[in-house]
C-alpha cells in the first residue's frame, strides 16, 4: 500500500483572521466555489461593460505553476486578468495584493481572500521569508500568481521601472513567466476615480519567459 | 402538512411546554450568569496568570455563543434544530477534511457534502427508510468517486478518510437530527447534550481529585482512570434522573434502563473525546482548529456528541421508538 500522503491543510493552527491573511491559506470546496463563481460574475462584467478581449491565450501554459506578470495602472487590472484565464485554472490562481490596502481590515482581508483568493504582500516589510514562503506555495501547489513588478500602481498609466520582487521570486526555480499588457485599465479606472468607465480593456498575452539563468542569489541573502 | 408537523418544526410557542426544558434553559442560563463571579473568585485567590485569566475569560466568552446556538434551535422548532445539526455535521466535517488532507480529494469531500444534504432532507422530511439507506449509498459512491482521479495509488486512504468522515459526521451526528422528529425532542436533545458536556467536566475533576492511573496514556495523558470512572458514576443518575422526567410511564422508564442509559451516554461520550485524541495525536496536532477562542476548534468541543448520538438514538429506539406518530415523508407525501 502507498505509504500515507495526505497531509493536514498548510494553514492549519490559524484563526480565521490570521488564515485569510496568510500565505499558507488553503481553499477548501465552498472558497473554491465563491472563487469560481466571482471570477465567472467579473468574465461577465469586463464582457459587457468593457468588451474585454484576450489576445494570446493560447499562449498560457496548461497547468501551473506560473506567474502572470503585468503592467499595473488600475484596480482592474488583477481583476481583469483572473476573468482572462480559463475556468480549470482559476481555483489555482492567486493575484498578489498589497497587504496594505487589501488585508488591512477583517472585512477587506476576508472579501480578498474568500472572493478574489488575493495573497497579501506587505511592501513595507517583505523580507526573504515572506518571498521563500510565496516560492514554495508556487512550487508546491503549482500555484499561478498574477504578480504587478512594478509594486504599485502608476499614476500616470506608463510604466514604471520593475521592483526586484518577481526576479527574487522565480530565481532559481524553472516556474514560467508570461509577460500580459493590459490596455485600457487605466482608462476605465485611473486611481484617483472612484467608479469604472465603460471603457473597452484588451489583455495581450506575450511568450513565455523562463527564469532559469537568473542565478538565486539575492533572495537567499 | 398536518398542523400537528408544522406545530412541531416552527411551533416556538410550544418551546416550554416541557418542565425539563424549563429546568434545563434555566440551569444553562445560570450557569452563564454566575461564571463571571467565579472566574474572578478563581483568578483573584489563586497564582493564575494573566494568560491564563485570558483564556479562561475567552472560554466563556465563546460559551455565551455556543449555548445561544444550541438552545435558540432548539426552543425554536424542530426545523431550526436540525438545520443546526446539518451545520454542526457540515463544520465538523470540514475540520476533520482540512486535518486530514481529505479536502484535497475533491470529488470525495464533494460526495459526502452531498450525503449530508441528503441525510438532512431525509430527516426534515422524515423519511427515515431514505435515512438508513443513505449510508450504504454514499459509502458505494464515495468508493466510485474515489476511482475518478484514475491514480490507484492512495486510494485506499482516501476511501477510507471519506467513508469515516461520512458515518462519523453525517450518519452518526444525523442521529441528533432524528430525535427531532419525535413531539418531545426539546428535552430530549438539551438532556442529552447538557449530560454530556457534564459528562466531561466530572471526567475532568476527577481526575484532578482522584486520578492517579493513566488511562490511556499514548493517546490522551492527562486521561485518568478515575476521572472516568468519576464520570460514569456523577453522570449516570444525574442522567437517569433526568430520563424519568422525560420517558415517564414509558417501556423505558424502569431505573435500570435508565441507568443503562446514563451509563451508555457516559462511557460513549468519553469514547468519543479519546476518539478525536487518537485521530489528533495520529496527525500531531494540538487543536483541530481555531474556530472558537479558549476552546480550539468545534470538533475539539463536540467530539464527545458524536458517538453519542448513535448510542442513544438507538437504545432509545429499541425500547420506546422516535417520532412515533408523527408524519412521515412530509415534503414528498
Amino acid at each position: 500500500m502507498q505509504p500515507w500522503n495526505l497531509q493536514p491543510a498548510h494553514d492549519t493552527g490559524l484563526t480565521p483572521n490570521e488564515r485569510f491573511r496568510s500565505v499558507r491559506r488553503e481553499s477548501g470546496l465552498l472558497e473554491s466555489l465563491a472563487h469560481q463563481v466571482c471570477f465567472s460574475l467579473l468574465r461577465t462584467y469586463f464582457a459587457v461593460a468593457h468588451r474585454l478581449s484576450i489576445v494570446g491565450r493560447d499562449k498560457l501554459p496548461a497547468h501551473g505553476p506560473f506567474v502572470l506578470a503585468a503592467n499595473h495602472c488600475s484596480h482592474l487590472d488583477a481583476l481583469a486578468l483572473g476573468a482572462s484565464l480559463p475556468p480549470h485554472h482559476r481555483d489555482r490562481a492567486f493575484p498578489i495584493a498589497a497587504g496594505d490596502v487589501f488585508f488591512q481590515t477583517k472585512m477587506t482581508s476576508t472579501f480578498s481572500a474568500i472572493m478574489l483568493n488575493a495573497l497579501p504582500m506587505w511592501r513595507k516589510n517583505c523580507g526573504p521569508h515572506a518571498l521563500a514562503d510565496l516560492r514554495r506555495k508556487l512550487q508546491e501547489e503549482k500555484a499561478i500568481f498574477i504578480i504587478f513588478p512594478e509594486g504599485g500602481r502608476s499614476r500616470n498609466g506608463s510604466m514604471m521601472r520593475f521592483k526586484h520582487g518577481l526576479g527574487m521570486l522565480v530565481a532559481g526555480t524553472d516556474v514560467p513567466v508570461v509577460p500580459c499588457g493590459l490596455v485600457g485599465t487605466f482608462e476605465a479606472l485611473p486611481p484617483e476615480r472612484g467608479f469604472p468607465r465603460p471603457v473597452s480593456i484588451k489583455v495581450l498575452v506575450g511568450d513565455i519567459q523562463r527564469p532559469h539563468r537568473l542565478i538565486a542569489g539575492r533572495c537567499e541573502r | 402538512m398536518s398542523q400537528v408537523t408544522r406545530e412541531r418544526l416552527f411551533g416556538f410557542r410550544h418551546a416550554f411546554d416541557d418542565r425539563v426544558t424549563v429546568v434545563l434553559t434555566l440551569t444553562a442560563l445560570s450557569l452563564l450568569l454566575l461564571a463571571p463571579l467565579l472566574i474572578v473568585i478563581v483568578t483573584r485567590t489563586g497564582n493564575s496568570s494573566s494568560e491564563k485569566e485570558k483564556e479562561l475569560w475567552d472560554r466563556y466568552r465563546s460559551w455565551i455563543w455556543l449555548a445561544l446556538c444550541i438552545l435558540l434551535p432548539i426552543l425554536a422548532g424542530a426545523f431550526w434544530t436540525i438545520l443546526a445539526v446539518a451545520t454542526l455535521s457540515f463544520l465538523c466535517y470540514r475540520e476533520y477534511a482540512r486535518i486530514t488532507g481529505l479536502f484535497r480529494e475533491r470529488t470525495i469531500s464533494l460526495i459526502v457534502v452531498v450525503g449530508i444534504l441528503l441525510l438532512t432532507f431525509s430527516i426534515l422530511d422524515n423519511w427515515y427508510r431514505l435515512f438508513v439507506a443513505l449510508f450504504p449509498l454514499t459509502v458505494a459512491l464515495i468508493a466510485i468517486g474515489g476511482l475518478m482521479p484514475d491514480q490507484p495509488k492512495g486510494y485506499i486512504q482516501r476511501v477510507g478518510l471519506g467513508v469515516l468522515g461520512f458515518a462519523l459526521f453525517g450518519s452518526a451526528l444525523g442521529n441528533l437530527g432524528n430525535m427531532a422528529n419525535d413531539w418531545n425532542y426539546r428535552p430530549i436533545l438539551l438532556l442529552i447534550i447538557f449530560a454530556v458536556e457534564l459528562n466531561d467536566i466530572f471526567a475532568y475533576i476527577c481526575g484532578h481529585l482522584f486520578g492517579h492511573r493513566k488511562f490511556v496514556p499514548n493517546t490522551s495523558p492527562n486521561k485518568t482512570v478515575g476521572g472516568a470512572l468519576g464520570a460514569i458514576v456523577l453522570t449516570t443518575p444525574l442522567f437517569a434522573v433526568g430520563a424519568h422526567f422525560v420517558w415517564s410511564s414509558t417501556a423505558l422508564d424502569t431505573p435500570v434502563r435508565l441507568l443503562g442509559l446514563g451509563i451508555i451516554l457516559s462511557i460513549v461520550g468519553q469514547f468519543g473525546d479519546l476518539m478525536l485524541s487518537s485521530i489528533k495525536r495520529d496527525l500531531g496536532l494540538k487543536d483541530t482548529s481555531k474556530l472558537i477562542p479558549g476552546h480550539g476548534g468545534i470538533l475539539d468541543r463536540f467530539d464527545s456528541l458524536i458517538l453519542v448520538a448513535p448510542a442513544v438514538f438507538h437504545y432509545v429506539n429499541y425500547f420506546v421508538g422516535f417520532a412515533v406518530g408523527q408524519q412521515q415523508q412530509i415534503f414528498i407525501g
